[in-house]
């Protein structure tokens, strides 16, 4: 039993070992200040220029962390392939992730029938109150499509970071909504970003490129 | 006269892959076989062995027919991919079979 638990732990050992680089973090927080960046325009309405801002952001986040993993984390810690247990974990993320999206669309689709439906709207709109409550409604909606994903992330993939991350991130969406200002999702973003680059900067000085051409 | 649990007790000792056993190599092999394949510069950063120590060891698992390797290139680089094979695989089985019951034979 000792040694079946042993083989485990040599396995998740292996494979948080791919985590140390903090690139996951650095895009991860890229991301939320992209986000905030380039979608929250409430005071002067949305324009596909936003959309299309916030997906150039999002482009260049990826680019970094893959290029950070090909160009700087592989060189440096070599190259792996799990077995077939993180093969069926990613694959059932991939699927509950999927289902969790087209959860997310439903009630945005939901939610704008329902304020264009004057009926419901008049019920949201009573149910609801003033418009602080209408807001905070969004905030806690917007959060919760947030947090959730991340904390699946971060439980399939054995990332315990990704739990704090998923707090911030939702703390991100939920105050940029609720307080109508970017700026506190940038410096939650920014909170994502800072452990990350110590990692990175520690993850450099503790795999230095190896000497011989072969790996 | 010998105890013939004693005998029986000696001969599961002499049953211990000597090959698997090497501390070294013991941890090689236990890290394939809980993935599918790697290169020497993860194994190297796992197991912390030196590329001289890494390479011999795997000299010898390969000769046993333990491990396979895999001779790609990465760009212009050249790239070493090893994995266990099947025979590994079992032989790392049988190994911790024979380690459990050598273990709890003991005596308190």
């Amino acid at each position: 039993m000792t040694q079946k638990l042993n083989l485990k732990e040599i396995e998740r050992k292996a494979f948080r070992s791919t985590f140390q680089d903090g690139l996951w973090d650095i895009y991860l927080g890229l991301v939320v200040i992209f986000m905030a960046l380039f979608l929250f325009r409430p005071d002067e309405g949305y324009s596909p220029w936003n959309l299309l801002l916030m997906l150039v952001g999002f482009g260049t986040s990826f680019l970094i962390f893959w290029a950070g993993k090909k160009f700087i984390t592989v060189p440096r810690m070599g190259q792996v392939s799990f077995g077939p247990l993180r093969k069926r974990k990613a694959t059932t993320l991939a699927i509950i992730m999927g289902v969790v999206i087209i959860i997310q669309v439903a009630v945005v689709l939901f939610s704008v029938g329902g304020w264009l439906d004057d009926d419901l709207a008049a019920k949201l709109n009573a149910l609801l109150g003033e418009a602080n409550m209408e807001r905070l409604a969004v905030a806690a909606i917007g959060s919760l499509f947030v947090g959730p994903s991340m904390i699946l992330v971060a439980y399939f993939n054995d990332f315990p970071r990704g739990y704090y991350i998923a707090i911030l991130m939702s703390a991100a969406v939920f105050l940029m909504i609720l307080l109508n200002q970017p700026i506190y999702a940038v410096i939650i973003g920014a909170l994502i970003i800072l452990p990350g680059l110590v990692l990175f900067i520690r993850f450099l000085q503790k795999y230095p490129l190896p000497k011989r051409g072969d790996s | 006269m010998s105890d013939p649990e004693t005998v029986t007790d000696t001969a599961s000792l002499a049953e211990i892959d000597r090959l698997i056993h090497e501390p070294a190599r013991l941890s090689l092999v236990a890290l394939l076989y809980v993935i599918e394949s790697a290169d020497f510069t993860f194994l190297m950063n796992q197991t912390g062995l030196t590329w001289g120590n890494l390479s011999a060891h795997m000299s010898k698992l390969e000769e046993a027919g333990y491990i396979e390797v895999e001779k790609t290139f990465k760009g212009k680089r050249p790239n070493t991919l090893l994995r266990l094979t099947a025979k590994g695989r079992e032989a790392f089985q049988n190994y911790r079979q024979k380690m459990k019951q050598v273990l709890d034979e003991l005596p308190e």
